[in-house]
């Protein structure tokens, strides 16, 4: 068995990894990246598509141009990485200890490798929803994948999926691979959407879609999935009002693949075992100002935390995360917080507190749809910021920032910014907090 | 096609779109009037002027692809126009880089056509990856 001591232990090598990596390496900490395939990039690889870093470099990238920006400076910046290597468990922290936590990985090449780290950033990022997940009728026939793992299929190993497809849920992944099926000659005969209104950009729509006559069926349900080997068939119903399957008019659609693009859960099996508490309304770890979970020194960033929309804010969001975790390391002690709460409307927000006298980036998710919202700050029950947003939908992330000073812990009362907020969203966290809603 | 087409005076028309320009997607009003002058509104940017002009004269596209190597490891090299290209023309660019296999390593950045429609083909990724440095 092989032994590391570092500074920071990074768990995950896509793009929350490499920036977190990155920017705890600048801060002069000993840095490991532990990544489970044998390439560092993460999913980005795969995303072969443009539209990556207009808000991080102002260029239009693809995923592995976006991910060799990191890439190459991390293979310079003195970061020891760990390929084809999965952690499998994250220690506790010894009573009367340094602080420091063991963290096993088991790695294709070396073994074992026990590593002691005094802070670790999980960046594992998340997994696709499947079939078991979505409970859908029928058969079990081959032909049925997540639209990630056709992704990889058709973009990285070289395989077509099928002939004709049909694509379950609108997701951007699944419109991404409309396209792509179709320029790789699988003709893609549908995408269905159970939601009255796509769950993808409308950007995406126009140039996936539109560009390719792909046709979209909103408001419309998969009944069942017909084939005894191989998909054979599709069938569909519109819903009505009630939400019941109108069985009537029901459509078959012919085709030997199924698609699914049905959402994405934060990756936190690691998490769980090593005693994080996990908030459900984002699938990720409560977190503090500091982007630090409820189990200390342990800090968590990119889609492992909350599912973004835009690598771009997963980068800003890492190294934020990065800086905290630096300051964790050199021993400064936590600032005063304010805890927050998602309030009307609004189904999560990240991070779970904040520091008054520091600018902090908050990013939720609207509960509902609606045009001509209004996003409401309260801090102890009064209003301290308001802002129009033209459109709000579940599936559009909404980012805003409070410049240092514009959230005062003495609207929150005397009392409450006394010290670092109670662990963030934990059920025993009481006092004024400032609660964000959409109405 | 959901781009509504009305009228917009003798000869001219008017498009709804979806600008594509960045993942905003600013809904653009296009005026196409009988002598050819084009109005854009609702763009929150330069770039969606330029995006609702070309689209209702000439639509372009970045093509993206991948291109089959001599590699068993890594039988996809992604590849990109570094440009947008006229979308009539992405099927026969397509067609001309599923008939190539090339031999790596290829280095992001490196060209494999130096024109096709004004724009250059480029690999986006570089194959093999980089070695990562010797840990201890």
């Amino acid at each position: 068995m092989i032994t590391r001591s570092v500074d920071a232990l990074v768990i995950g090598g896509g793009s929350a990894g490499l920036a977190a990596a990155l920017e705890l390496r600048e801060g002069g900490a000993t840095v490991a990246v532990v990544e489970r395939e044998p390439f560092l990039g993460g999913i980005l690889l795969q995303c072969i598509h443009s539209g990556f870093g207009l808000h991080e470099f102002g260029e239009d990238l693809t995923g592995p141009e976006y991910a060799e920006r990191f890439i190459r400076p991390a293979l310079a910046a003195g970061i020891e990485i760990y390929l084809d290597a999965t952690v499998t468990e994250i220690g506790e922290i010894p009573a009367g200890g340094e602080g420091a936590r063991t963290v096993i990985a088991l790695s294709r090449g070396m073994g074992v490798i026990r590593f002691t780290a005094r802070a670790v950033v999980l960046a594992m990022g998340c997994r696709e929803r499947n079939r078991g997940n979505v409970a859908i009728a029928g058969t079990r026939p081959a032909g049925v994948f997540t639209a990630g793992l056709a992704q990889r299929l058709v973009n990285i190993e070289g395989y077509v999926p099928g002939k004709s497809a049909v694509i379950i849920g609108s997701g951007d992944i699944g419109l991404i691979m409309a396209r792509r099926l179709t320029l790789v000659g699988c003709e893609v005969r549908a995408v269905v959407e159970i939601q009255s209104w796509p769950s993808g950009n409308a950007r995406n729509i126009a140039q996936c879609l539109n560009d390719h006559s792909i046709p979209l069926h909103l408001g419309h349900v998969v009944t069942r999935i017909e084939g005894r080997d191989r998909v054979e068939a599709v069938r569909v119903a519109p819903l009505s009002p009630e939400g019941e399957a109108m069985s009537e008019r029901e459509l078959r659609i012919p085709c030997d693949t199924v698609l699914l693009s049905v959402g994405l859960i934060p990756e936190n099996e690691l998490s769980r075992a090593a005693g994080v508490p996990i908030n459900e309304g984002t699938g990720g770890p409560w977190v503090d100002a500091d982007y630090m979970t409820g189990a200390r020194g342990i800090f968590a960033c990119g889609n492992v935390l909350h599912v973004h929309d835009l690598v771009d804010f997963v980068t800003e969001e890492a190294r934020l995360c990065a800086a905290q975790a630096a300051q964790f390391l050199a021993g400064s002690p936590a600032e005063a917080s304010l805890r927050v709460t998602a309030g009307a409307n609004v189904r999560s927000i990240v991070p779970n507190a904040c520091v008054p006298g520091r600018q902090t980036v908050f990013t939720l998710r609207s509960l509902v749809v609606k045009n001509d919202a209004r996003l409401i700050v309260r801090v102890g029950g009064q209003e301290v910021r308001a802002r129009r947003l033209s459109h709000v939908q579940p599936s559009e992330m909404i980012r805003f920032v409070m410049k240092a000073g514009e959230i005062t812990a003495s609207a929150a009362g005397p009392a409450s910014a006394a010290g670092p907020a109670p662990m963030a969203g934990s059920p025993s966290a009481t006092g004024p907090a400032v609660e964000v809603s959409l109405r | 096609m959901s781009q509504a087409v009305r009228d917009a005076g003798p000869g001219g028309s008017t498009r709804e779109l979806v600008c594509i320009a960045c993942p905003i997607g600013c809904r653009l009003t296009v005026t196409l009037s009988a002598s050819a002058e084009v109005t854009v509104t609702g763009n929150r940017c330069e770039r969606g002027e330029a995006y609702g002009r070309e689209e209702v004269l000439s639509p372009r596209r970045i093509l993206t692809a991948v291109v089959p190597t001599d590699s068993a490891e890594f039988p996809c090299a992604p590849v990109r126009t570094d440009r947008a290209i006229r979308r009539e023309r992405s099927g026969e660019l397509l067609a001309e880089l599923y008939r190539r296999k090339v031999n790596l390593p290829v280095r992001q950045g490196q060209v494999l056509m130096e024109d096709f429609d004004g724009a250059r083909v480029l690999f986006t990724r570089t194959l093999p990856p980089d070695e990562v440095p010797a840990v201890g």
